[in-house]
């Protein structure tokens, strides 16, 4: 037999295997769903998606958007999904900060530095998530309540109800429209060449608050100031933006359990440097600062990415504790969903699908980054 | 002409079944079981649910399903004492009953519909109602829902109290925020780290909680509203409606005493010189109470002198009496602003 006659032999061989997997796997799903169908039918339990549409009648803790008990279950999800999104881009950003402060403190000369950093990654990384954000809940809401709320000067206030802050006397969307202002202003001017990065950040900030003010005075009702000042009435505080104390606690547990593990990851990347790299930069009269920056990160972040990558994964994923605190991340509503509804697998099917969007787009994004940092010709 | 004489038979047998209880002594069978063995047997608990059914170290019971207990074991039997308490668990009550093993369920049993016909039980009239109520820190100053606007309600995740808090505030236009945890502990823990404002739940349940485990009562009020109600009924097995009529009476007559306002205290004096025919016919002076039921005349003031009207029961098992402190609301007279009330004796 000819080599031509035994590749053609060997790529119909494979051919067939991968079809009978394919075929395979089609066959389990499709008898896993038909099983189902059949169980929930003779139980005489409804099965499909039109549930969606009816109205909720219960209300939780945190929403973005405004809400109210008549929503339909499918604006209740989005709200989950909109909560969990925004808990997890903000433990990600926190704790990627504080990871890479930690993570290079670890990475420091000073033995004061060094075992504070050590200090801080072991207590934050062995204890489980849990339990830690159990524990921080429960030191929240033994703070004062908000008549005796701690002060800051008369415009925001700390209590064991949340933290009230001063805002924009504008409704979300316009605070959507300013956020996106603002992210424009940072790639128009983050491009300019001709600028010094301090002199970038500047021009930035100051745009950057230009923008919001004049957004806030467009948008503001005419007869009140553009400036929201939450002020204790009644049983709580009304203007100013609220955030609840369980989104504290919660940013709280999982930026300092992520940022351990981040600062390991940025430790491990920071160590893959080789030292003759920065002892060059030494050599050329480099400051300590200016070899961080220059050298050592750029170096380190091709090795961090990769595993930065999955503690941003897991962080989206540890928002889902949310439920053992009351705060309404996506699966606490879905849980609640479950019980109140009774719709249990096609729930646990949009709760599944969710996670995988979210993840998959992190996990790609990560993926581009990594393209963009490789060295070219490696 | 088989056919002919299995209709004949039939139809005999019919009137004899429908001539039966004309012709009978219209007393119950259970009442006589309870006669022949001089004791009632009545549901107790698996431990305490406090003010319904408690019971101390000595195994003393009290509470208002035994106070109701021994008010129909005194209608029956003449003595309170001779109620005769078996423990039950909540899901052991009623093959408990079909079996035997107690004569009547009087504790905190909702009249649903599944019990009603699957379960075969007869309800008797409801002498209490129970429904989702809020509790709030006393220091709020306030004593309706009206007065929560702005406040932040804490209730168990998934249940049906959810929906009625949110549903309740919603129809009053009170603004709030509703954080809802999945677990008991930590809703009440969130509770009373002040986290929140009020907390919903099943009015005696909180009745239970303020006064037995908040170790300041008298800080958190119940407030007056009712979110829902569950009508508590006595339970009794199926086929015996003489039975039912009984307990239906001891019933009334407990509500009937308030209403006239025959008490334990002035019960003799009221019997010994009725202020009108309405009394004197419960106490027994006019005669015809007890004859109807196939028991004694004056069972209606024994029970009233050894238990009390139903509000002295209230009272000292719910209310001012009783570490509860629970206000009347529904479970009042029609005429004092509650839901209850009796047939009319005649």
């Amino acid at each position: 037999m000819d080599a031509a006659a035994l590749k053609l032999r060997r790529s119909r061989r494979d051919m067939l295997v991968q079809t009978l997997l394919v075929v395979f796997v089609v066959l389990v799903i499709w008898v896993a769903i038909s099983t189902a169908h059949t169980n929930l039918t003779e139980l005489n339990m409804t099965s499909g998606f039109g549930f969606l549409e009816r109205a909720t009648g219960w209300s939780y803790s945190f929403s973005l958007i405004d809400r109210s008990i008549d929503d339909s279950y499918s604006k209740t999800l989005l709200i989950g999904f909109l909560n969990t999104l925004f808990l997890g881009l903000i433990c990600i950003v926190l704790s990627t900060i504080l990871g890479f402060a930690i993570g290079t403190a670890r990475d420091a000369r000073q033995l004061g530095l060094n075992s504070l950093a050590t200090v801080y990654i072991q207590i934050f990384r062995n204890l489980p998530l849990i339990l830690q954000l159990v524990f921080w809940y429960a030191v929240l809401i033994h703070m004062p309540g908000p008549r005796q709320a701690f002060t800051m000067g008369e415009v925001a206030f700390l209590s064991n109800r949340g933290l009230m802050l001063p805002g924009f006397n504008v409704s979300p969307t316009v605070v959507l429209a300013m956020f996106a202002a603002v992210v424009l202003l940072a790639v128009v001017i983050f491009r300019q060449k001709s600028l010094q990065p301090v002199q970038k950040l500047l021009l930035w900030l100051v745009s950057g608050s230009g923008a919001m003010l004049l957004l806030a005075w467009i948008f503001a009702p005419a007869d009140s100031s553009i400036f929201s000042i939450p002020a204790q009435q009644g049983l709580r505080f009304r203007g100013g933006i609220g955030v609840p104390i369980e989104l504290v606690a919660m940013i709280l547990a999982i930026t300092l359990y992520g940022s351990a593990y981040i600062a390991e990851v940025v430790r491990g990347g920071l160590n893959e440097v080789p030292s003759g790299l920065t002892e060059a930069g030494k050599a050329l009269g480099l400051s300590s600062r200016a070899i961080w920056f220059h050298v050592k990160v750029p170096m380190a972040l091709r090795t961090i990415m990769p595993p930065l990558g999955n503690q941003w994964i897991f962080i989206m994923k540890a928002t889902t504790l949310g439920v053992a605190i009351g705060f309404s991340d996506l699966f606490y509503i879905v849980s609640t969903s479950i019980t109140q509804s009774g719709q249990t697998l096609e729930l646990m099917g949009l709760l599944m699908l969710s996670f995988l969007l979210i993840n998959y787009s992190l996990a790609q994004l990560v993926n581009f980054m990594n393209a963009r940092l490789a060295l070219k010709g490696h | 002409m088989a056919t002919n004489i299995a209709k004949i038979a039939c139809a005999v047998a019919f009137a004899a079944g429908v001539a039966a209880p004309v012709t009978a002594a219209a007393k119950s069978s259970t009442v006589t079981a309870i006669e022949e063995r001089g004791t009632l047997l009545c549901s107790g608990h698996n431990g305490s649910y406090f003010g319904f059914v408690e019971v101390n170290d000595k195994n003393e019971w009290k509470g208002l399903d035994i106070d109701m207990c021994r008010a129909l074991t005194t209608a029956i039997l003449g003595d309170p004492d001779k109620a005769q308490i078996v423990p039950l668990s909540w899901a052991q009550r009623f093959p408990a009953l079909q079996s035997g093993d107690v004569d009547v369920i009087i504790k905190a049993t909702g009249w649903t519909m599944g019990r009603d016909t699957e379960v075969g039980l007869q309800f008797s009239l409801p002498y209490f109602f129970g429904g989702t109520q809020f509790m709030a820190h006393g220091d709020l100053g306030i004593t309706e829902a009206k007065e929560l606007d702005g406040g932040t309600i804490c209730v168990e995740a998934g249940t049906t109290i959810e929906r009625l808090a949110g549903n309740y505030l919603k129809t009053l236009g009170i603004e709030h925020t509703m954080v809802s945890y999945e677990k008991a502990s930590e809703l009440r823990a969130a509770y009373l780290a002040n986290r929140c404002d009020a907390f919903a739940a099943w009015g005696p349940f909180l009745a239970v909680l303020r006064a037995t485990e908040l170790e300041k009562p008298d800080a958190h009020i119940i407030l007056s509203d009712q979110l829902s109600n569950e009508p508590i009924a006595a339970a009794m097995r199926q086929g015996d409606e003489e039975f039912v009529d009984m307990v239906n009476w001891m019933i009334a007559a407990l509500l009937i005493a308030e209403e006239e306002g025959v008490t334990s205290a002035n019960v003799e004096e009221m019997a010994s010189n009725p202020p009108n025919p309405k009394i004197a016919r419960l106490l027994g002076v006019d005669p015809g109470m007890g004859e109807r039921l196939g028991i004694r005349d004056t069972w209606a003031k024994e029970m009233i002198a050894a238990t009390g009207n139903f509000g002295e029961i209230y009272d000292r098992n719910l209310g001012e009496g009783s570490p509860y402190k629970l206000e009347r609301g529904l479970n009042n007279l029609w005429s004092h602003g509650g839901v209850l009330y009796a047939p009319i004796l005649d």
